[in-house]
């Protein structure tokens, strides 16, 4: 803290009040605006007319919003398992000292995260394309043509189908930032456990595991926070369908409010999906730290 | 002591023991290489396809082009109706309309957060720290309404408002801890030299946090770069979309052409490719910083 030089408020209020202003006018004005708006009947047009709680009484018993937040949860487990699970797993394998290339296993494997989901969603509709596609005519490839299908048009596939670009996206990018945590480990640690006579598995389960427990604890919140907000790529590859088989939250909401321009709804969605993120980021925070306290004090 | 086991260890490796080491690494090698690859194909597959025409790649998707041309190349930058150009004009424009600001208010902020306290100073922080909390998703219909009633939606200023507040709270909080560990001794030597607040500012401290600003610089690029569900409602005209989104208006109207798509989005790729094939080690290094101390 500065306190024999600090600068005038005059001098502070002029630094802050730009940032300050764009802040409170991109994330809080429109946050007041959606909640008072979730109170009106609204079509989009000039008349707006006040319907009390109709919005959310309707929400509660919409049986599609509680479908797409379904899925988002599927998304977020599936993701959890998929992304940082393997990357813990690659991560193990490329700290062995039979491995070669690191630094371009590194680069390769980060690369997908960084492009935009509307290209990985275009290339993975390219992928699953019934005619043109890669995956169907590796199927008739190795002589499994009878299993070639319209993918994305599969009610009870299409989320597995959205969700494995998303893991395939991530996983190099958790991979480095778990990597980035097990180079500060002390090789030492390591070396000794080897001489002690632990195992690859058990080096990594009783070793590697408990060291870097934060980092992945921040993976995994990285991680519910990311798709709780999915909404790229579904808009590319399915906008949802067929019929509601991949809404996600975002997607409804989006829909709801542009499509069939029901503004006042879209409204109540957003608020609903405000605090069920909410409810699910810090709710999941408050489990890892109960979990992760119990097992310490144990 | 370490010397002497590893030594002993060694000896006493049977040749069974090197075989099972062995097929060990290949494992391990071959595991990873479909991993690496996996990652980098669709680039590969994309620009060798990007090379065939439509009819000789619907013939055969994984096939190399027995003719490459770059006709698809051609045809794209001929034709003004894609407006595939003017959309990374708009790209190139927000991104770093929105990077500037995002840097230069995040310094401005994380340090006076850092280092002066004032009254209501606790609650600005917890303001803007909110940010990293809030589901910035479920403001896409919001703003969208707040901007169009007040008629600043569909600009080219529009973006990078949203853009700058959502990168803001990342910003503030990488700066505000790296400011931390700078000693204040030296800005009250500066101020003993006659250097007012600002100049010290500016002078002193922005050359010290300029690896922190790259970090922030760098994390936002791709944010803003790849930024869709924004843009998509905020932004109607042609000449303003950015990339994703004029990709999206693309496929709209070549839904079949595989080829020609390809070579669209490989073109509108290319500068985030290149970007990230130079600097990647600093890229890797500053998102995995940014990421676990967001």
């Amino acid at each position: 803290m500065l306190t024999s030089i600090r600068p005038k408020n005059r001098v502070i209020f002029a630094y802050l009040f730009f940032p300050v202003a764009i802040f409170i006018f991109s994330v809080f004005i429109p946050l007041v605006t959606a909640f008072v708006y979730s109170f009106f009947d609204w079509k989009g047009g000039p008349h707006k007319t006040f319907s009390g709680l109709a919005n959310y009484n309707q929400l509660l018993h919409d049986a599609t919003f509680w479908q797409a937040f379904g899925h988002n949860i599927f998304l977020v487990v599936l993701c959890i398992v998929g992304q940082i699970g393997l990357a813990f797993i690659f991560v193990l394998m490329i700290q062995s000292r039979l491995v070669k290339f690191k630094t371009v296993h590194r680069t390769f494997g980060f690369f997908p995260s960084t492009i935009s989901a509307v290209s990985i969603g275009f290339i993975w509709t390219m992928i699953y394309d019934y005619k043109r596609g890669l995956l169907n005519w590796f199927l008739i490839a190795i002589g499994q043509g009878d299993k070639v299908k319209v993918w994305l048009n599969q009610p009870g596939l299409v989320m597995f189908l959205v969700t494995l670009p998303l893991i395939w996206q991530y996983i190099g990018y958790y991979m480095v930032i778990l990597l980035s945590a097990i180079s500060s480990i002390d090789t030492e640690v390591f070396e000794s456990a080897e001489i002690d006579g632990a195992n690859g598995f058990q080096r990594a389960l009783y070793i590697v595991l408990p060291l870097i427990k934060n980092t992945i604890l921040v993976c995994i919140t990285l991680c519910i926070a990311g798709n709780m907000k999915v909404f790229d790529n579904i808009y590319i590859m399915t906008a949802g369908g067929p019929g509601t088989s991949s809404m996600v939250m975002a997607m409804y909401g989006y829909k709801t409010s542009f499509e069939q321009s029901n503004m006042g709804y879209g409204s109540a969605i957003s608020i609903g999906i405000f605090f069920l993120s909410l409810i699910v980021i810090g709710g999941s925070q408050y489990l890892i730290r109960r979990l992760t306290r119990e097992k310490g004090a144990a | 002591m370490t010397k002497t086991i590893s030594v002993k260890k060694k000896s006493s490796l049977t040749v069974g023991a090197k075989a099972k080491k062995g097929i060990l690494a290949i494992f391990l090698n071959l595991v990873l290489w479909i991993f690496s690859l996996s990652c980098i194909f669709p680039l590969i597959w994309m620009f060798y396809s990007s090379l065939k025409e439509k009819r000789t790649f619907n013939a055969n998707v994984a096939a190399l082009p027995t003719h490459p041309t770059w006709m698809n190349y051609i045809n794209i930058f001929k034709n003004p109706d894609y407006h595939l150009a003017a959309s990374m004009i708009s790209s190139v424009r927000t991104t770093l309309c929105s990077i500037i600001f995002i840097v230069l208010f995040g310094f401005i902020v994380g340090y006076i957060f850092a280092r002066v306290s004032f009254k209501g100073s606790r609650f600005l922080y917890l303001m803007f720290m909110s940010g990293l909390l809030i589901p910035i998703h479920s403001l896409l219909v919001p703003i969208y309404v707040v901007f169009t009633s007040l008629h600043i939606d569909n600009r080219w200023f529009t973006l990078p408002i949203p853009y700058i507040a959502f990168g803001l709270p990342v910003a503030i909080f990488l700066v505000e801890g790296y400011v931390k560990t700078i000693p204040p001794a030296l800005e009250e030597a500066a101020a003993i030299d006659g250097s007012n607040f600002s100049s010290t500012l500016f002078r002193i401290i922005l050359p010290i946090c300029r690896p922190i600003l790259t970090t922030v610089a760098i994390i936002q690029t791709f944010g803003c770069w790849n930024e869709f569900s924004f843009a998509l409602v905020l932004i109607k005209s042609p000449s303003l979309q950015t990339v994703p989104l004029a990709m999206t208006m693309f496929r709209g109207q070549f839904a079949s052409d595989y080829p020609k798509i390809m070579a669209a989005l490989l073109i509108t790729m290319s500068p985030i490719v290149l970007f990230y094939f130079v600097f990647s080690k600093q890229i890797i290094k500053g998102m995995v910083s940014g990421a676990v101390k967001g």
